[in-house]
């Protein structure tokens, strides 16, 4: 009996040890992800490598280019300053305290990242186009349709969840007593805010700002129906993209892609750095 | 939060003593040292600090300080850092503030870390990064809650010492949260039982282990031996029949159902039957002798079980066993009623 006993458990074993040295699971899906890691590389350097390297270099060199990108850069450091001003306070509300309609407010403010941008573009354009907000601002100058001001909205209007999103839960992520504390040494709630859960929140901060600012510089669609595709006025880096495409004229809008390539890879390179706990 | 509810809590505590309050987890005696902080405001009652009403006051103008068990030292700031920040807070002048660090930091024997950062830290070390922040700002009232709990055990002991040390040397005015009674008794001038968002008992830590008042505290104080019987009076003492079983106390006030408890510790285990002052004397079955290392717990039967606990050197020379017959003894003052 003791012996069957034995002779079963050694045939588990050695059946069990297979199993974990060959798990066609594990395989597959292995396969499955480094096929996509491949695919990716291919569309990317399939764009880099179309034009020759001379070509690709002239292109960047010229001033359509050179304008392109300075607008690019231009709106989205606004656009993401913007986000910062509304998103960070808007998130330590939605970490720290109960309100009513809370969860209401929380999916509402998700709303625009499942929104298709185009539609996002639409109630803007109406939104400046049509009502009397709209007008009033243009009144006073703040002319948003068709405008490089328009870039900034739509950018600021696609773009603020993510920031929301990464401060939410970097703010969720520090224990509220660290706060307490600052607070009976001597500290207001804003001060404790300051000089305290802030500077905790620094690496959040610094992954959220550039998620957001790499996605406001490759902001097309809503930008595209607010401010329009309009050469040498509203023509950012996916605009000229998207405009060079349409005529023709490939090393144009090669690197234009190039640049916009360069600049995801750097923005995922240090949100991946110092994103840590604030993924999302 | 919103679950926790404090209800009817009173605590008198006065100037320079050190109060522990004990109580099972989610007893709300956190919630009461952060309302006393000024971190919740209390739906009613007020809260009295050297005679003035502070009830309504933000926390950075009660001079009270908090220290808790997970340390909550700045990550981002070191040392020197934690320990100035109450007083940054307070406009100090940058060289009286280095001063008054370096004091507290003495004080605390961590004056060569003070540029280390506190993840750098060991648990105790934090911990005494965290006390030394608190009483550099010269608390009216210190708060600690369960600053030793997640330290190992020496580290813990020596923690005790310095918070003596320390509270003898300053005269703060402590409040002690903890469910650890070591620390209770090597550092309670008073300890406040609390439960369920109530204060039970409060009192010197002999008072309140010796003669607990309700089945709560004896439970979560250890009392092993409680029984519900029916009281009633005679001369010098009072009779109490549990199940049949005649156990004289003399603490019994007045008649009829009443609960009783004797400390393990207070039972006599003997072989023959001793002739004493003891007014109980009961003959018993032993159903169970537990080790439990330092002493040896015994179950013995006498009608109804009596726990009684013997050291390792009256266990060797009794040579107890399971099933023996043994003699019980215990004084008629030994057996607390409420």
């Amino acid at each position: 009996m003791e012996q069957h006993a034995k002779r079963v458990a050694k045939s588990h074993k050695n059946t069990g040890m297979k199993d974990l040295r060959n798990s066609w699971l594990k395989y597959a899906t292995i396969a499955v992800g480094i096929l996509l890691a491949l695919f990716i590389v291919i569309l990317l350097a399939l764009i880099v490598t179309k034009p020759t390297p001379e070509g690709l270099f002239a292109s960047i060199m010229s001033e359509e280019i050179h304008f392109a990108i300075i607008l690019s850069l231009l709106t989205s450091l606004v656009s993401t300053f913007l986000c910062i001003l509304i998103g960070v306070p808007a998130a330590y509300a939605l970490a720290r305290y109960l309100f009513k309609g809370k969860n209401v407010v929380n999916a509402l403010l998700d709303m625009p990242l499942a929104l298709p941008p185009l539609v996002a573009g639409l109630g803007l354009l109406l939104f400046f186009g049509t009502t009397n907000i709209g007008r009033g601002l243009a009144e006073i100058g703040l002319t948003f349709v068709f405008t490089p001001l328009g870039i900034i909205a739509a950018q600021f209007f696609v773009n603020i969840p993510f920031m929301l999103r990464i401060m939410r839960s970097t703010f969720e992520s520090i224990n509220p007593r660290y706060e307490y504390v600052a607070k009976t040494l001597g500290c207001s709630d804003a001060q404790a805010l300051w000089r305290v859960t802030l500077p905790m929140s620094a690496p959040g901060f610094f992954a959220g700002s550039v998620i957001t600012w790499a996605k406001g510089i490759g902001e097309f669609g809503a930008a595209l129906l607010l401010a329009g595709a309009i050469k040498w006025k509203t023509e950012t880096l996916p605009i000229a993209l998207f405009l060079n495409m349409s005529c023709g004229n490939l090393n144009m809008a090669i690197s234009a892609a190039t640049i916009l390539i360069i600049i995801s890879v750097v923005a995922l390179y240090i949100f991946e750095r110092y994103g840590g706990a604030s993924r999302f | 939060m919103g679950e926790f509810v404090l209800r009817n809590v009173t605590l008198d505590i006065d100037q320079g003593e050190y109060l522990v309050i004990v109580g099972p987890t989610g007893a709300g005696k956190t919630i009461l040292l952060e309302t006393i902080a000024g971190i919740y405001p209390p739906d009613s009652g007020s809260i009295i600090l050297e005679g003035r009403d502070i009830t309504g006051l933000p926390p950075r103008e009660r001079n009270i300080c908090v220290v808790y068990q997970d340390y909550m030292l700045f990550p981002h700031l070191t040392v020197e850092g934690n320990i100035g920040f109450g007083l940054i807070s307070r406009q100090m002048p940058q060289d009286e503030i280095r001063k008054r660090v370096v004091e507290a930091a003495a004080l605390l024997s961590i004056d060569h870390l003070l540029h280390r950062y506190p993840d750098t830290l060991s648990g105790g070390e934090q911990q005494r990064t965290a006390i030394a922040r608190a009483i550099v700002m010269e608390p009216a009232l210190l708060l600690l809650d369960e600053p030793l709990s997640a330290l190992d055990g020496q580290t813990r002991e020596m923690l005790i010492k310095e918070l003596r040390r320390l509270h003898k040397l300053y005269k703060i005015t402590v409040v002690h949260v903890t469910h650890n009674f070591e620390e209770v008794f090597a550092l309670a001038d008073r300890v406040a039982v609390m439960n369920d968002g109530d204060i039970v008992q409060c009192g010197h830590p002999d008072e309140v282990f010796r003669k607990p008042n309700c089945a709560f505290i004896a439970n979560f104080t250890g009392v092993e031996n409680i029984f519900t019987g029916t009281c009633s009076q005679q001369v010098g003492a009072s009779a109490i029949n549990v199940d049949g079983l005649t156990i004289i106390s003399s603490t019994c006030k007045g008649e009829g159902e009443i609960c009783a408890t004797v400390r393990p510790e207070d039972i006599l285990i003997s072989r023959e039957q001793i002739q004493s002052s003891a007014r109980n004397s009961f003959k018993g079955t032993i159903t169970d002798i537990v080790n439990n290392g330092m002493v040896i717990k015994v179950t013995v039967d006498a009608g109804i079980p009596f726990v009684s606990v013997i050291t390792r050197q009256g266990y060797e020379h009794l040579h107890l066993n399971e099933g023996e017959e043994v003699y019980l003894t215990f004084k008629a003052s030994a057996v607390h009623v409420f």
